[in-house]
């Protein structure tokens, strides 16, 4: 559904229009309005995502970093993924912005090198051993940078509409 | 009718109104504050030794105000305090919100948001007076249409950017490191570096903006643009002062930079005031009638902050343009291999 704007509206029927019509179609606009911004593809990032990695290559990594880039205009995380035939292979996962992950807290040191972690994201389009961090996970459990509703604190589970990706 | 010049009558009042706060003081005049809900008035603005106002300091430009009105609220100009609460309660839980494919996202629009949230720094507040756009002229709050030929730029871009890059030229300049992002000019609020330090000298201000680390150095003496052949990224600046506020006037762009679908032929002017001790108002105003039907202003306010601001030196590590244009040869190595494989 989507409200009308005036210009939309013929001139007889915008005559007839009383106070609490207009007041619900700003309401109900208010409502479309928010529901859009949901809904909508961002336009965030500092290049088109779409055009760096596959969206027909999802993947998700199990392997310990090895180096930090904290460079511009996106820190990148290496790091070493053993596969199970024992190949070793050295990734580059794509992050955000070095100066807002400054902001929030984190330090060279909350990262570390031999930290394990799992990397859910996209693989580049040339099939190299690149991707975006989609999502971070530490080995046990815990993830990292990422936002839960409201809070810009770790996800924590106790959002009613955060849904979790099934394991595997 | 009358209920059409009604709305219309709130709209004007309300744009008036917002604009009636940059109505330029004499020197030494009090200044209204930029919240139009407000009726107190600032203190004094403080001048630089050499007598200039005061600009000086890091000012951040954070806010969910969204630079053109939302065409659901076509008639709503300002948010009740109540609706702006709950705009601010969806907005901030949309942005912070770990979206994924399982939400119902497309598995294109999954990868576009690159990363989750947690990397983005929008702020979590509408501007103080609660205007539904940042755009306050035309009244509708919306960027006036293109005229056929910036229609037919902007098209021409769009082709490029839906294709695999045939090189970096194709790409945006902003995804080259070259200029853009909120730093413009004119400065936008945006996913985040939203933050703008102020330095004055006699005869100069210079506007360093933390996005893309990018200094303008705007002459304040008089002097007279650069000859209309000399084409600059982020045009030729030249500043004056109207009262209170520094008015930084810029043409000569080379049209490669596209705001909003500008051309080389904008006229950009931004107007910096200082409205109180922690807080600036900063207007621009594109006219480019080569580009659009008509002009526009959007009006943005700035708070104090202590920074500090960091460095974004963007060329330094964009591998992202180099995996881009990777990926666009990959595709091309895929196409070529389907045409080599269909005769058969």
């Amino acid at each position: 559904m989507r409200i009308r704007s005036a210009t939309d509206v013929p001139y007889d029927r915008w005559q007839i229009e009383d106070c609490t019509i207009r007041r619900m179609r700003v309401v109900v606009g208010l409502g479309i309005s928010l529901l859009l911004m949901l809904t909508t593809v961002p336009v965030v990032a500092h290049h088109a995502f779409a055009a760096e990695f596959d969206a027909n290559k999802p993947l998700s990594l199990t392997g310990t970093v090895t180096k930090m880039e904290w460079i511009n205009p996106h820190a990148w995380i290496h790091v070493e993924v053993t596969r199970e035939d024992g190949t070793v292979e050295q990734w580059m996962i794509e992050g955000g912005t070095p100066n807002t992950l400054f902001r929030r807290g984190i330090t060279r040191d909350s990262l570390i090198p031999g930290t394990t972690i799992v990397i859910d994201g996209y693989q580049a389009k040339d099939g190299s051993f690149k991707a975006n961090g989609r999502s971070l996970t530490l080995e046990g459990g815990e993830e990292l940078f990422l936002g839960s509703s409201g809070t810009g604190a770790p996800r924590d589970g106790t959002d009613p509409v955060e849904r979790r990706r099934p394991p595997g | 009718m009358g209920d059409r010049y009604s709305a219309l009558a709130v709209v004007f009042g309300v744009v008036s109104f917002a604009l009636g706060v940059l109505v330029l003081p004499a020197a030494g005049q009090h200044i209204q504050s930029a919240d139009a809900t407000a009726t107190t008035v600032a203190s004094p603005v403080a001048h630089t030794p050499w007598g200039d106002p005061d600009l000086q300091g890091i000012w951040d430009f954070r806010t969910i105000t969204p630079l053109q009105r939302p065409d659901d609220l076509v008639d709503k100009t300002v948010f009740t305090p109540e609706e702006a609460a709950e705009y601010e309660a969806a907005r901030v839980a949309s942005l912070h919100k770990d979206q994924r494919v399982e939400d119902g996202l497309e598995l294109e629009t999954d990868v576009a948001y690159a990363y989750n949230h947690f990397w983005w720094d929008y702020g979590d507040t509408l501007v103080e007076d609660r205007r539904t756009s940042l755009i306050v002229d035309p009244p509708d709050g919306r960027i006036p249409p293109l005229t056929p030929a910036g229609q037919l730029r902007e098209a021409q871009r769009r082709e490029a950017r839906s294709r695999p890059a045939h090189g970096p030229e194709d790409r945006s300049v902003w995804e080259r490191c070259i200029v853009g992002g909120n730093a413009g000019p004119p400065i936008t609020p945006s996913a985040y570096n939203n933050n703008v330090q102020l330095l004055q000298a006699p005869g100069v201000v210079v506007i360093f903006n933390e996005m893309i680390h990018d200094a303008r150095v705007v002459p304040i003496d008089g002097s007279a643009h650069l000859p209309d052949d000399i084409r600059q990224w982020r045009g030729d600046p030249r500043g004056r002062w109207e009262g209170e506020t520094l008015v930084v006037e810029s043409t000569n762009f080379n049209g490669k930079t596209a705001f909003r679908g500008s051309g080389a032929g904008l006229r950009l002017e931004e107007r910096f005031t200082r409205v109180g001790d922690d807080r600036l108002l900063y207007q621009f105003t594109i006219d480019d009638p080569t580009s659009f039907t008509k002009p526009w202003t959007a009006v943005i306010p700035m708070k104090a902050t202590e920074g500090p601001i960091f460095e974004y030196a963007c060329h330094e590590g964009n591998y992202g343009l180099v995996n881009l244009l990777a990926g666009a040869r990959a595709q091309d190595a895929e196409v070529a291999a389907l045409a080599t494989r269909e005769p058969q």
